[in-house]
C-alpha cells in the first residue's frame, strides 16, 4: 500500500483479515450448495434487512395495542351507555302521556329484577292518563301497571317493540296456561303467530299483539306465573319512515310533472319517453310505500316470545332459524365482514388515542435531545 | 504487478472475490482520508470516519451495480452519507465494522500530524481565528499553538503543562467543534471533487 499513515495499513490488514474470512465461508458453503459452479453466494442480510423484523414487530405491537384500546374505550362507552341506561329507564315524562314504559328490563334466573326499572301504575289507562310511576325488585308477581305505547309518545314516533318473557308455571297447569296465553293474545286483539310444545310440559309462542296493547299483555303474561326472565327492546324507525315518506313526496311531485310533461308532448317518441320515466318513478314510488306499509305494520303489532314450562320440566329448547344452524357461506362472509370491520374500527379508535400521546412522546424526545445535544456542546 | 481493473470491476468482482476490495481500498484509502480529514479537521474523525465508510462498502457491495460512473463514487456516496451523520449526531458510528468483527483501532499518535497534514489548514485560516473564539480557553490555546504557530504537540504540551496526549485531546476536540461551526456556517473547506 502507497500510504505512510499506519492506521490506513491496520485498516488495509483488516479488511484482508475480512475478505479471508468471507473467502473461507462461501468455501464451506460451496460443497452442500446445491447452485453448483456460479451461483451466487447468500446475500448477507443488510442492516436494514435486521431492521424489517424489528420495524414489524412494532408495527404489529402498535396495532394490537390500538386495538386494545379501541376496544376498551368501546367496552367503556358502552358501560356507560348502560349506567346511562340508567337515565333511559327513567320514565320519559311527555305532555299529555304517562311514562313510557318500554326500555328493556331483565331479571336473573331468581326472578329478581336486575334493575329497577319503571313501571306504570295499574289502572293507568291505556291512553296514558297521569299514572304514577313506582320501582319494583325482586317480587316479579307484583302487580305491573299497563304503560302508554311507545307511539303515544308523539304522533312521529315509530318504534318497533319485541318482548321476550319466561314463565315457571306449577306443576299441572301447562295445559291451562297456553290456553290462557292463547287468551290473553286474543283479548288483546292480537294473535299466536308460532307455537311449540314439548311433552306437554314446556312451550314456546310468538304473539303479535299491537302496539297499544303491547305493554298490558306483558303484564298479564307475567301474571301466568314466576317470571324467571323478561325483557323488551324497542327499535326507533322514526328517522327511517321519515326519510321514507320524504322521498315518498319527491317521488309523487316528480311522476305528476312527468305526467304533465307528457300531456303536453307532441310526438311519439316524447310520449313514450315520458312513460318510460313515469314508470320508473312509479316503481321506485311502490317501493317506498311498500317499505313505509311494513314499518307501519311493526309498528302497530309488537311481537312477544314467550316461553313457558312447568316448575321441574327441562327448558324448552327455542326453535332457531334454519340459517343460523347451518350457517350459509354468504352468511359466514357476512359475519366475517362484520368482524373485521369491528377489529378495524377498534384499531383506529385506538390510534386517535396514541397518535396524540406519540406526538407528545416525540416533541419531549425532541427537546431532551437538544437539551443533551447543547450540554455535550458546553463541555 | 499492478491490477489493471478499473474501479467498479473490482466492486462487481468483490462480490465473489473479495480481495478485490482490498485492491480498491488501497487506491483510494489515503484519498478518502484526506477528504472526511478537510471537512472534518479533526484526525482522529476522519480515521474513523475512513474505517467506517469501507466497512460499510463491503457490507453492502453485494448490491453495487455498475451504472457508467467510477466504482468510487459508490464509495464517496456512503462517505458523503456518514459524514453527514457525523455533523448531525457529533459521532462516529461503528456498527459496520462491528458487523463485520473489525477490531476499533485508535490512531496511533504519529499518524495526528501525518493526517493533518492532508487538511492544509492555510486556506482556512482566518475562518478558524473566527472560529477559534468559540472554544473553550484550553482548547482554544491548544489550537491556537499547534494550528496557527505551527508548534508540534510536544512543543504545545511543554507550553500548556501537560501531556503530549492531553494536547493532541485538547487539539482534537477544539479541531472537531469548529468543523461543527464552520460547517453550520455553510464555509467550504475544500473544494476537490470526488470521482
Amino acid at each position: 500500500m502507497n500510504t505512510d499513515i499506519r492506521y490506513l495499513q491496520q485498516l488495509e490488514t483488516d479488511f484482508e483479515h475480512v475478505a479471508a474470512q468471507e473467502r473461507r465461508r462461501a468455501a464451506s458453503r460451496k460443497p452442500s450448495g446445491r447452485g453448483g459452479r456460479g451461483s451466487r453466494p447468500p446475500r448477507r442480510p443488510t442492516r436494514s434487512d435486521r431492521r424489517w423484523p424489528s420495524i414489524a414487530a412494532a408495527v404489529v405491537t402498535l396495532l394490537i395495542v390500538a386495538g386494545s384500546i379501541g376496544f376498551l374505550s368501546q367496552q367503556v362507552d358502552t358501560s356507560s351507555g348502560d349506567s346511562s341506561g340508567a337515565d333511559a329507564l327513567a320514565p320519559a315524562e311527555v305532555p299529555g302521556n304517562g311514562p313510557a314504559t318500554w326500555q328493556s328490563r331483565s331479571t336473573n334466573r331468581d326472578g329478581e329484577r336486575l334493575a329497577l326499572d319503571p313501571i306504570t301504575d295499574t289502572g293507568a289507562d291505556e291512553q296514558g292518563g297521569t299514572p304514577g310511576v313506582h320501582y319494583t325488585t325482586g317480587d316479579t308477581k307484583a302487580p305491573v301497571g299497563i304503560g302508554t305505547t311507545p307511539q303515544t309518545q308523539g304522533d312521529l314516533s315509530k318504534i318497533i317493540r319485541d318482548g321476550r318473557i319466561e314463565v315457571i308455571v306449577p306443576t299441572g297447569e301447562f295445559a291451562k296456561n297456553v290456553t290462557a296465553v292463547t287468551r290473553i293474545a286474543g283479548t288483546n286483539g292480537g294473535f299466536v303467530l308460532t307455537s311449540s310444545t314439548q311433552n306437554g310440559q314446556a312451550g314456546q309462542f310468538t304473539l303479535r299483539i299491537p302496539a297499544k296493547r303491547f305493554d298490558r299483555a306483558m303484564d298479564q303474561l307475567r301474571r301466568l306465573g314466576t317470571v324467571q326472565s323478561d325483557a323488551v327492546t324497542g327499535d326507533d324507525v322514526t328517522a327511517e319512515f321519515v326519510d321514507l315518506q320524504a322521498r315518498l313526496g319527491i317521488l309523487t311531485d316528480r311522476r305528476d310533472l312527468l305526467r304533465d310533461l307528457q300531456s303536453e308532448a307532441t310526438s311519439s317518441s316524447e310520449i313514450l319517453r315520458f312513460a318510460t320515466l313515469i314508470d320508473q318513478v312509479q316503481l321506485e314510488i311502490e317501493n317506498i310505500q311498500g317499505q313505509l306499509n311494513f314499518i307501519r305494520d311493526q309498528v302497530a303489532e309488537g311481537t312477544i316470545k314467550v316461553s313457558l314450562r312447568e316448575l321441574g320440566a327441562p327448558e324448552a329448547e327455542e326453535q332457531q332459524p334454519t340459517d343460523v344452524d347451518k350457517p350459509s357461506l354468504g352468511t359466514a362472509f357476512n359475519l366475517a365482514l362484520q368482524g373485521f370491520l369491528r377489529v378495524l374500527g377498534a384499531v383506529v379508535v385506538g390510534l386517535g388515542y396514541l397518535i396524540p400521546i406519540g406526538v407528545i412522546a416525540l416533541i419531549v424526545w425532541f427537546v431532551v435531545r437538544l437539551v443533551r445535544r447543547r450540554d455535550r456542546e458546553a463541555s | 504487478m499492478p491490477d489493471e481493473r478499473t474501479d467498479s470491476e473490482l466492486l462487481l468482482a468483490s462480490k465473489d472475490n473479495p480481495d478485490a476490495f482490498t485492491e480498491l481500498y488501497r487506491r483510494h484509502a489515503e484519498d478518502l482520508l484526506r477528504y472526511f480529514a478537510r471537512r472534518t479537521l479533526d484526525p482522529e474523525t476522519a480515521a474513523e470516519l475512513t474505517a467506517e465508510t469501507f466497512a460499510e462498502a463491503f457490507a453492502s457491495r453485494q448490491r453495487y451495480t455498475d451504472q457508467g460512473v467510477n466504482g468510487v463514487a459508490w464509495v464517496y456516496g456512503i462517505a458523503r452519507h456518514r459524514l453527514g451523520r457525523f455533523f448531525r449526531t457529533g459521532r462516529v458510528d461503528a456498527a459496520a465494522r462491528q458487523r463485520l468483527g473489525m477490531p476499533e483501532r485508535d490512531l496511533p499518535p504519529e499518524d495526528y500530524e501525518r493526517i493533518e497534514d492532508l487538511i492544509d489548514f492555510a486556506p482556512i485560516r482566518e475562518a478558524l481565528l473566527e472560529a477559534l473564539e468559540t472554544l473553550s480557553e484550553d482548547q482554544r490555546e491548544a489550537m491556537r499553538l499547534h494550528v496557527i504557530d505551527g508548534l508540534g504537540y510536544r512543543e504545545v504540551a511543554e507550553r500548556l503543562r501537560c501531556s503530549e496526549a492531553n494536547a493532541r485531546q485538547r487539539v482534537s476536540r477544539g479541531l472537531r467543534r469548529v468543523a461543527l461551526v464552520l460547517q453550520e456556517r455553510g464555509l467550504q473547506l475544500s473544494s476537490e471533487v470526488e470521482s
